[in-house]
C-alpha cells in the first residue's frame, strides 16, 4: 500500500517538474519533438528507479551512523550519489549501444545530459530529506520518473502544436515553453486535493 | 592517450584529495555548525514567549538567544507518565548530550507512545512561570512542528511558534512566515469550561469558539487541518504532565 | 547544455585583463545570458526566488562554484582522462559545493536552512558543467575563472530580478530576513523598522490601514515561469539577433 501511495504521490502529486521544478534544463531543451522527448522521458525513468535505490543503500549503510562505519559521512553524500548517478548513467549507455544500436543513434546525446538532470540528484536528496525506507524509494524513483516522463511528453506535444500559432516574435521557442510551463504547474496544482492514502485503500 | 592505469591513479588520487578537504572542513566546522542549529532551536522556541520579551527573537543577536536560556529558562524531560526523568534517561533513549533540548521530536515520534519523551521548558519572567511544550506532526507536505507556551496553570496560551520542512510558500509555510498566524493563538484554552481538554482548532471561515478556535490560512486547509491535529494529539500527549505538576 | 555547447576557444598572448578578458565578463549578461539564452540552471532560478536574501545568498554560491570549478578544471584540463571525465568534473563540483554547504551551515544557518537541498542541487545546476565542458576544457585557467564569475553574474543578476518581483508583489517587503540594515519594505506595525510599511496602520500609507495585499500567485514557483518568459520577451524585443526563427 506504501508503495502505491508513494508512487502515486510523487507522478502526479509531488511532479518532479511540474512542483518542484527540477530537471527544467533537459526539459526545456529537448521537448521541441515528442520523439525525442519520449526517448529521454524513458530513460530518465530508467536512471531514476535504479540510482534511488543504490543511493538509499548508499545513505544508510555507509554513509549513517548506523552504517558500517560508524560515523557520521553525510559529508561525503553529495560526492558518492553524482558518482553513483554518473556511473550508472554510463552503464545505461553502454548498454544501450551493445542491445540497441539503433535506440542509441536517437537517443546518445541526450544520455550523458541525464547525469546533471537535476530531478535525478533532487530525487534521492529529497529521498534522504524525507526519511524514506527502502520500499518507499522504490516507489519514488519510479513514481518521479514517471511523472518525469509525463510532463516532458505533455509539454513537447503541446510544443509542436505551438509552431501553428502566431506568437510574438521575441516569446517564440523559449519564451513561449516557459509560459506554457507555468501553466502547466498550475494546473498540476489541482492534484494536490488527491488523497494518496484514500486512493491505497486505507 | 591515457591508458587504464593511469586512468585509475587519477580518479582515486582526485578522490583521496577530496575527501581529505572534506572531512577536515567538516570536523572543523562541526562544533559551528551544531552551535549554529541549537541556537536556531533555541531562537523558536523563544519566540514562542515572544510576548514576554524585550525584543524581537529575530533582532537577538546569537549571545543574547544564549543567555536568556542560561538565565531564564530551566529545562526539563517528562515521560509519558508526565514524571521527570534524569538525564540518564534521555541518554538511554539515544540523545548523547544528555539534556532535554537534544530531543527529538522527530526520532520520538516513531517510537511507541508509551516509550516517548518530552521536553519542557520552563520560561520565567517577572516572578510567573511559563511552560513551553513541543509539538510535533504532519503537513500537507511534509512535518510540521512548533512550540507552545502556556501559563503555569496549564490552560491558558500564551504564545507559539511553528515551523515546517517543506510546505508551499505563500500558502502552507505562513505557519511559520506570518506572525500573523501564530499571533492568533495568543489567550486561547486547550480545557473547556467543564474542564474537558478541547484543545485549539484551526478553522476555516470564521471562528465560532473564539476561545478554542482560531482563524486558518485561506488556500491551506490541508496544513491548517495538520496544526489543528498536531496540537490536539501533541498537547494531549503532555496531558499526564499537566495533571501531576497540577496536583 | 542545451543550445550552445560549441567549444570557444580564446586566443592566447593576449594581457592580463584585456579587452577579451572583459568581454568574458560582459557577455554572459546580455548576448549569452545563462538563463535567458542559454537556458542553464532553471531548476534552482524557479525554486529559491520567492525572497531576493536567500536568491543573492545563492547566486554568490554559484558564482563561487562555478569560477573555482572553472579554475581547477582549467589546470587540471590536459591530465584528466578522456573516459572519465565527466565524473572528474563531477566530483570536482561535488566537492566545491560541499564546501559551499559547510561553510553556510556553520555561518549562517538560518539560511542554510532555507536553501535546503537546493545547495546540493548547485552540483547539478547545468551552467557549471555546461562551463565546464565548453570553455574550462579548452582554455587557460585565467579566463576560465573569469568566464565563470561572468556567468554567475549573468545568472545572479536574472535571479535576483526575479526574486525582487516575487517578493515585493508576493510578499509585500523586500529583503526580509536579512540583516536589519536592508529593511526597506516589510509589514509592521512599528513605525520607523521599515522605510515603507506595507501592512502599517502610521508611516507612508497608514490611511488606509494595512493597504497592500499580497499576490499570492507570485509566491509559488510557478510565478518565477512567467517572469523568466517575460524577461525573455522583452530581452529579445530589444536584443533582435536572439529571436527564435524556427
Amino acid at each position: 500500500m506504501d508503495f502505491i501511495n508513494v508512487f502515486i504521490k510523487s507522478a502526479f502529486i509531488e511532479n518532479l517538474v511540474l512542483a518542484y521544478f527540477l530537471g527544467m534544463c533537459s526539459y526545456l531543451a529537448v521537448s521541441k519533438s515528442i520523439k525525442t522527448a519520449f526517448g529521454l522521458g524513458l530513460a530518465v525513468i530508467f536512471v531514476l528507479g535504479i540510482t534511488m535505490p543504490i543511493n538509499w543503500v548508499i545513505n544508510e549503510k555507509i554513509l549513517g551512523e548506523n552504517g558500517i562505519f560508524h560515523t557520521d559521512l553525510t559529508f561525503l553524500r553529495f560526492i558518492l550519489f553524482i558518482a553513483v548517478i554518473a556511473s550508472m548513467v554510463q552503464l545505461v549507455e553502454l548498454v544501450i549501444e551493445k542491445f540497441s544500436p539503433a535506440l542509441y543513434t536517437s537517443l546518445g546525446i541526450f544520455l550523458p545530459l541525464i547525469t546533471v538532470n537535476c530531478a535525478i540528484l533532487g530525487g534521492s536528496l529529497f529521498m534522504v530529506s524525507r526519511e524514506y525506507n527502502f520500499t518507499q524509494s522504490v516507489a519514488f524513483g519510479l513514481g518521479g520518473g514517471f511523472g518525469w516522463f509525463l510532463a516532458i511528453v505533455a509539454i513537447a506535444a503541446i510544443r509542436e502544436k505551438m509552431r501553428y500559432s502566431n506568437v510574438p516574435a521575441p516569446l517564440r521557442g523559449l519564451g513561449m515553453a516557459f509560459i506554457l510551463t507555468g501553466l502547466m504547474g498550475i494546473a498540476f496544482m489541482s492534484l494536490m486535493g488527491i488523497d494518496p492514502a484514500a486512493l491505497a485503500g486505507k | 592517450m591515457h591508458n587504464t592505469r593511469y586512468t585509475l591513479i587519477f580518479t582515486l588520487v582526485l578522490t583521496i584529495v577530496s575527501a581529505t578537504i572534506l572531512s577536515l572542513l567538516f570536523f572543523g566546522t562541526k562544533d559551528r555548525a551544531d552551535l549554529a542549529a541549537k541556537i536556531f532551536e533555541k531562537r523558536a522556541i523563544l519566540s514562542s514567549v515572544g510576548t514576554l520579551l524585550d525584543k524581537d527573537v529575530s533582532q537577538m543577536t546569537d549571545q543574547e538567544v544564549l543567555d536568556i536560556f542560561k538565565n531564564q529558562v530551566e529545562q526539563e524531560a517528562v515521560d509519558a507518565q508526565g514524571n521527570v526523568v534524569e538525564s540518564a534517561k534521555i541518554t538511554q533513549s539515544g540523545y548523547n548530550g544528555g539534556l532535554p533540548e537534544d530531543i527529538e521530536m522527530a526520532k520520538e515520534r516513531k517510537k511507541p507512545e508509551d516509550q516517548r519523551i518530552y521536553p519542557v521548558y520552563i520560561f520565567s519572567a517577572n516572578g510567573e512561570k511559563v511552560y513551553i511544550l513541543s509539538v510535533r506532526g504532519n503537513g500537507l507536505w511534509d512535518e510540521i512542528w512548533g512550540n507552545v507556551a502556556v501559563k503555569s496553570d496549564f490552560n491558558t496560551i500564551v504564545g507559539a511558534s511553528f515551523d515546517h520542512k517543506g510546505e508551499t510558500p505563500g500558502l502552507g509555510a505562513e505557519i511559520k512566515d506570518n506572525p500573523a498566524f501564530s499571533a492568533r493563538f495568543r489567550g486561547k484554552e486547550l480545557y473547556d469550561n467543564q474542564g474537558q481538554y478541547t484543545s485549539v482548532a484551526v478553522v476555516k471561515g470564521g471562528v465560532k469558539d473564539p476561545d478554542h478556535q482560531v482563524d486558518g490560512i485561506s488556500g491551506a486547509t490541508i496544513t491548517s487541518n495538520g496544526v489543528t491535529e498536531m496540537l490536539y494529539r501533541g498537547l494531549k500527549e503532555y496531558e499526564p504532565f499537566f495533571n501531576k505538576e497540577k496536583g | 547544455m542545451a543550445e550552445a555547447t560549441v567549444k570557444e576557444v580564446v586566443q592566447e598572448k593576449e594581457p592580463l585583463f584585456g579587452k577579451k578578458e572583459k568581454k568574458l565578463l560582459t557577455d554572459p549578461l546580455n548576448d549569452n545570458n545563462p538563463i535567458t539564452v542559454q537556458v542553464l540552471g532553471i531548476c534552482s532560478a524557479l525554486a529559491v526566488t520567492s525572497l531576493v536574501y536567500p536568491s543573492i545568498v545563492m547566486a554568490i554560491a554559484v558564482t563561487l562554484v562555478v569560477a573555482f570549478s572553472n579554475l581547477f578544471t582549467s589546470l587540471l584540463r590536459t591530465y584528466i582522462p578522456k573516459q572519465v571525465r565527466m565524473i572528474v568534473q563531477l566530483v570536482i563540483i561535488a566537492t566545491l559545493v560541499t564546501v559551499v554547504e559547510l561553510i553556510l551551515k556553520a555561518f549562517n544557518y538560518a539560511i542554510w536552512k532555507q536553501l535546503s537541498v537546493f545547495i546540493g542541487l548547485i552540483i547539478t545546476n547545468c551552467i557549471v558543467m555546461g562551463r565546464l565542458e565548453a570553455f574550462a576544457m579548452a582554455n587557460k585557467p585565467w579566463r576560465s575563472f573569469l568566464d565563470g564569475i561572468g556567468n554567475g553574474l549573468g545568472y545572479g543578476g536574472i535571479l535576483v530580478i526575479i526574486s525582487i518581483i516575487r517578493e515585493l508583489f508576493g510578499k509585500g517587503t523586500l529583503f526580509a530576513g536579512s540583516p536589519a540594515a536592508l529593511n526597506i519594505i516589510g509589514p509592521s506595525n512599528e513605525i520607523n523598522k521599515y522605510w515603507i510599511n506595507t501592512a502599517s496602520s502610521s508611516g507612508f500609507g497608514h490611511w488606509v490601514g494595512s493597504w497592500y495585499f499580497n499576490n499570492n500567485l507570485m509566491v509559488l514557483s510557478t510565478a518565477s515561469l512567467f517572469i523568466i518568459g517575460g524577461i525573455i520577451w522583452i530581452h529579445r524585443t530589444y536584443n533582435k539577433k536572439l529571436v527564435d526563427i524556427s
